[in-house]
């Protein structure tokens, strides 16, 4: 199952299963039995939810901190670097390092198919967002976009085709039109 | 028990927080039917009202909380009103302030006005420092009104009793500490931090802005001063409504009161520690950002659900499993407020799971799990408060005609409402866009779908106001204390 429709699917289940709870524990309002005492040893019920929920943070922290973005790649050499400056409205990119004075901008990215690729991410007036949509307009990966600061993204794309930018952060009234493209071939 | 001065300043909060709250509503759905474009609204007047809707709607709730515990709290100690009627008065003024900004000034840099946009000036020149005094005003208000609130409790019980910490190394303590003011105590505390960051904050964009370049902020600092802020007033908030849950729903619901226990008084005291750690998962896609911040971020994240989650939810059990309960609206909005608090908390962690927000951070999975905790959590616990006190105050607590009709409503507008959220977030549609591109036609279809979903909750909650604002108003006729 795809990450996104497992992320929903996780959500909703987790949901209806509250849901359901929650009409089980009303439902024994309703009628109880006339001897029923409530419920029994909520001390050691306690401790149990307690012992469940801290083994299951920990598994999940130790699962899924090691995938966080700031070691994808981190022991490989990008086979390509690209600088991108954004802007109101707009992205700069380009294989170089980006002189404001003299802009020397690449108008088609092309990017290596299956190969470590590095985004150098600033920006030269507000903080944007720089979220990289695959074909099938799933978003795969992102970063910040902040004045003085450089935001370094690695990613190895699996599949071929044009891949488009979206700003992810709110920028002024040119925020939901703020997109650029790349090709991977 | 509250006089009939902290009575009157109570109605006057309420109010005040539900003609606001109905107003924000109507912004939030002229935002949503814009954005399924059933309706035409230019971008910028969109973002001038996502603007206004995010800092009144933080704000409003955050008040409905304090007030809230303010009342309850009289029951223990003394509480003054005049500190309510400062609160109200400058809430006003900021609120004003604020409106002006964005609806004459066209300030529309988002409710976490994150620096630099706010001097990127796209709107009237006095619009910047006019909604940057507007916060300072609130902030300044608010801290005032939350240490004060805290000063109220010092001056029955000890800090040490005050947080209830002689239940941890007592079995039967001699002072016996009431939830109630053990919660209210960690969240004012937490309040009161938030509003020193917000008062760092302000000064020092407004700083930059008076100093015409010769001072410059650094963005990192800055986003992180406002997450904080940001972050921790919404949580604070939410747990002021959980005091008066724990307060109220045991005596609406003819069960024995609370009492505060070693896991009851080690829980709450853990949750501060860990809720002011949490804001860091707003800044995971900043890279440049310590990995070890990040990382704190989700322990946080995570941890911070354990002593509420454990402490509050097998309360809630052992108060309700297996005893025959009456019961009334009040009792449900807590109950299903506890349950939308419960669900938005999933939406919550999975989001603030640093290898999922990369897919997630900025969609519309954002608003998705807050509105949950707030529209189907917070909000429900301050409308049950509201209806309690209503009642209270008219010696009235006849259902009204319609009142079977607002739990359906809320409910299934609540409910369906932020599906729509949680279904275009995790196919990848961006939140704050006032409109969608081509690819993303989905998310067009969902907003318009959220919004009539949302106007089934509003003609909920305007059942609920009409019969609260008319019991409330039998308070200004009352002469007995």
């Amino acid at each position: 199952m795809e990450e996104h429709k497992f992320i929903l699917f996780l959500f909703l289940s987790a949901a209806v299963l509250v849901a359901g709870i929650f009409h089980f524990l009303y439902s024994t309002t309703l009628n109880p039995p006339s001897e029923s005492e409530g419920l029994q040893n909520p001390l050691k019920k306690r401790g149990f939810v307690l012992v469940f929920m801290f083994i299951v943070f920990v598994v999940l922290l130790f699962v899924t901190v090691p995938k966080s973005p700031y070691f994808l790649f981190s022991n490989e050499t990008p086979a390509k670097v690209v600088y991108v400056n954004a802007q109101q409205f707009a992205y700069m990119m380009s294989y170089k390092s980006i002189d404001l004075n003299k802009p020397e901008i690449e108008t088609d990215v092309e990017l290596p198919l299956n190969e470590p690729v590095e985004f150098r991410v600033t920006s030269v007036d507000v903080t944007h967002g720089f979220g990289i949509y695959n074909s099938k307009a799933e978003l795969l990966i992102q970063t910040q976009a902040m004045p003085g600061y450089v935001n370094r993204l690695r990613w190895k794309f699996t599949e071929p085709g044009k891949y488009n930018i979206l700003c992810l952060e709110f920028c002024g009234s040119g925020h939901a039109v703020m997109r650029s493209s790349f090709t991977v071939k | 028990m509250a006089s009939l001065s902290l009575k009157k300043i109570t109605a006057v909060w309420i109010y005040t927080i539900l003609i606001l709250f109905v107003l924000a509503i109507l912004m939030g759905i002229t935002m949503r039917f814009t954005q399924g474009k059933t309706i035409s609204v230019s971008p910028i007047e969109f973002y001038l009202l996502m603007t206004t809707h995010g800092v009144t709607m933080i704000g409003i709730w955050a008040a409905a909380g304090i007030v809230a515990v303010n009342y309850l709290l009289a029951r223990y100690i003394k509480v003054s009103t005049s500190l309510n009627v400062f609160a109200l008065v400058f809430t006003v003024i900021s609120i004003l302030m604020l409106w002006a900004s964005t609806f004459i000034g066209k300030f529309h840099a988002g409710w976490t006005f994150l620096y630099p946009l706010p001097f990127h000036i796209a709107w009237e020149t006095w619009a910047t420092p006019m909604f940057l005094w507007s916060l300072m005003v609130l902030s300044v208000s608010w801290f005032i009104w939350t240490l004060g609130s805290m000063v109220q409790i010092l001056k029955k019980y000890s800090l040490r009793q005050s947080f209830a910490i002689q239940h941890i190394s007592k079995k039967s303590p001699s002072v016996e500490t009431p939830p109630l003011v053990l919660i209210s105590m960690v969240s004012l505390l937490g309040m009161v931090v938030c509003f020193i960051a917000a008062i760092i904050l302000l000064a020092l964009l407004l700083a930059e802005y008076y100093s015409a370049g010769k001072f410059v902020n650094d963005p990192l600092l800055i986003k992180n001063l406002t997450f904080f802020f940001g972050h921790t007033i919404a949580n604070e908030a939410l747990y002021l409504g959980l005091a008066t849950l724990y307060e109220l729903l045991p005596e609406v619901s003819g069960r024995p009161k609370f009492k505060t226990t070693w896991y009851v008084a080690l829980g709450w005291n853990c949750a501060i520690i860990f809720i002011l750690g949490a804001f860091f998962h707003h800044l995971y896609m900043d890279f440049v950002q310590p990995k070890g911040f990040q990382i704190f971020g989700q322990i946080a994240s995570y941890f911070a659900t354990i002593p509420s989650v454990v402490v509050t939810i097998i309360s809630i059990v052992t108060l309700l499993y297996n005893n025959k309960i009456k019961w009334s609206l009040v009792n449900l909005l807590f109950f299903i407020g506890l349950m939308g608090w419960i669900i938005g908390g999933i939406g919550a962690v999975i989001d603030a799971t640093i290898s999922n927000n990369i897919i997630l951070h900025n969609t519309l999975w954002v608003p998705a799990h807050f509105h949950t905790y707030n529209v189907m959590g917070n909000v429900l616990f301050s409308l049950a408060f509201f209806v309690w006190v209503a009642n209270e105050f008219s010696d009235n607590n006849d259902l009204q005609k319609y009142n079977k009709l607002v739990m359906p409503l809320l409910m299934v507008g609540g409910f369906g409402f932020v599906l729509m959220f949680y279904w275009a977030g995790a196919y990848s549609v961006p939140r704050r866009f006032a409109m969608y591109p081509s690819e993303l036609s989905s998310g067009t279809a969902l907003a318009s779908a959220a919004a009539w979903f949302a106007c089934i909750y509003l003609v909920g909650v305007l059942l609920v106001l009409f019969d609260v604002l008319k019991k409330c108003a039998k308070v200004f006729s009352s002469s007995s204390h």
